[in-house]
């Protein structure tokens, strides 16, 4: 038998053993909305391209431009070898009984090469992700512009295994910094700011509500932040875990002719990886604050960038944000239990 | 009143703000929202106001601290705070007994704060319709979130166009600090 301790300190070092998924939109998630349509199959395939043009001008199917107008019929032995959608049964004439002559008036289309209608169902809406494309293509033809950054990453594997070492590295320091807040009876959550450009820890706070109920991790990293910038409200400095880097005057990018780099604006560009999941608050804090992309590792029951609500891809709001959940999914949910899964080893922080 | 539930209705009820107090609070909130737009804040104010005391008052400092999240109600809680400790008061007892008065509706961060210190009641200006969190964006405000605090009833539109002039004025001059924001029709 395997002995335990292997298995466990597989399980904490390894970032194989998490996988990052993305947290998309409302629209990217949901499922397929179909809407009823007649087609009718094309005996004659020589009337095709005559048929296409009478059809797209008499029923133009507004708004359903991702919907292929005509489908081959795979089945064997067809009698026909094509079906062309009619229109939506919506735009159908008000009629009691449904035939090609009904739907098709004298002077619109030449009904030469058309079968008898029937009633299929199709996407009402174009697929925004493959598996919304796979289920909507299993009911009339669709086309499918596809994000295949998105494709890869709900398949778990936007990150490669350098950057994800990384993560793990990250999300490790969120921890330990959970703990050490736990260990002040705060709650246990931490959490880090990194410039994914210079894969530079800029900020790694834990939760301090037992001072101000409002200083929540994500709250405390963004002050932090702010600090790091020369601003700042607060001081945490009793707080040997929580903390911050300025960025580093380099000689040669602040040298006399040479394009200076451009001043951090409050977190624009950063990366946020965070214990548990941000509540309404921390997750519009970060909003305001223009963050990059947000990691976390546990969902929280009332989480504002997956659970409750997703308000990192609300429409109407001016700054949208890319959110992954899982990164060390397994140890970020112990914190809430006994937490005896986080050995105490010293993270090294770049401070 | 013998009974807690009995209390507890006397003193939700207290809170409910008369329109004496709604005119002569929001007419305070706006002169400090004055203040902020000419010292190049977002002119939104806010007052926080315990046993007919103002206890905090805030307008936004995000420029100067570089802390997005610095919003008037924001700074206006930690004054309560302030005030709450050098009168050595207990904070969370005093929030739920005090009324926010604010010239633009709460975004919904500061909505969620405002739950968050269990603030009973919100009287506001106009809405808030790029961040607004008490129905204009989301509704924080009365949602059901267990974990966030407790609801908070809301009064609104006390100079609503004035409010909303201020803002208008605001955001023609430009923000330097900000990135190009996408242009809106007016």
């Amino acid at each position: 038998m395997e002995p335990q301790t292997k298995r466990w300190k597989g399980s904490v070092c390894d970032s194989d053993s998490w996988v990052a998924y993305p947290v998309l939109s409302d629209e990217q998630s949901q499922d397929v909305e179909l809407i009823k349509a007649f087609a009718a199959p094309i005996v004659n395939k020589k009337e095709t391209s005559r048929l296409l043009r009478e059809l797209s001008t008499l029923y133009p199917l507004n708004g359903l431009q991702h919907i292929k107008r005509v489908r081959a019929v795979r089945e064997k032995g067809s009698p026909h070898p094509l079906e062309v959608l009619v229109c939506l049964v919506s735009d159908a004439p008000d009629t009691k009984v449904i035939n090609i002559d009904s739907l098709l008036p004298s002077d619109g289309v030449r009904r030469d090469g058309l079968g008898e209608p029937f009633v299929v169902k199709v996407p009402a809406r174009p697929p925004l992700t493959r598996p919304q494309f796979e289920l909507a293509s299993k009911h009339w033809p669709t086309s499918f512009h596809e994000d295949k950054q998105v494709t890869v990453a709900l398949r778990g594997e936007l990150f490669s295994p350098p950057q994800k070492a990384r993560m793990h590295m990250y999300m490790t320091s969120a921890l330990t910094a959970a703990q050490a807040g736990k260990e002040l009876g705060m709650e246990a959550v931490g959490a880090v700011v990194v410039d994914p450009a210079t894969e530079r820890i800029v900020a790694v706070g834990h939760d301090c509500r037992g001072d101000h109920p409002l200083h929540h991790a994500a709250m405390v990293c963004i002050d932090l932040v702010a600090q790091s910038q020369g601003g700042g409200r607060y001081s945490f400095d009793r707080y040997p875990a929580c903390g911050f880097t300025s960025p580093t005057s380099d000689p040669f990018q602040s040298a006399p002719g040479s394009e200076a780099s451009p001043q951090p604006y409050i977190c624009t560009g950063y990366d946020l990886y965070v214990t548990r999941e941000p509540c309404v608050m921390c997750a519009m804090a970060l909003v305001h604050s223009r963050i990059g992309r947000v990691f976390y590792g546990t969902a929280s029951a009332d989480g504002a960038v997956g659970t409750r609500y997703k308000i990192h891809s609300q429409k109407d709001l001016n700054h949208h944000f890319e959110v992954y959940k899982g990164v060390l999914g397994k140890q970020c949910e112990d914190l809430n239990g006994l937490g005896h899964h986080i050995k105490r080893e010293r993270v090294q922080q770049s401070r | 009143m013998g009974t807690e539930e009995g209390r507890k209705a006397d003193s939700a009820k207290s809170f409910y703000p008369s329109e004496e107090e709604i005119e002569r609070w929001m007419s305070n909130a706006f002169d400090m929202a004055k203040d902020a737009l000419e010292n190049g804040e977002v002119p939104v104010g806010c007052l926080m106001v315990y046993d007919d005391q103002v206890v905090g008052k805030g307008r936004n400092e995000v420029n100067e601290t570089k802390n997005a999240t610095r919003h008037a109600e924001m700074v206006a809680l930690d004054q309560l705070r302030d005030w709450c400790r050098r009168g050595n008061l207990d904070a969370s007892s005093v929030c739920e007994r005090t009324a926010l008065y604010v010239t633009v509706e709460p975004c919904i961060m500061c909505a969620a704060a405002l739950r968050l210190l269990n603030i009973p009641v919100v009287v506001y200006g106009c809405r808030n319709e790029r961040f607004g969190g008490c129905g204009s964006v989301l509704d924080v405000s009365s949602a059901d979130l267990p974990q966030t605090g407790t609801t908070f009833k809301c009064v609104s539109g006390h100079r609503a166009e004035e409010a909303v002039e201020m803002l208008k004025t605001f955001y023609k001059q430009e923000n330097p600090n900000a990135p190009k924001p996408k242009t809106r029709k007016e």
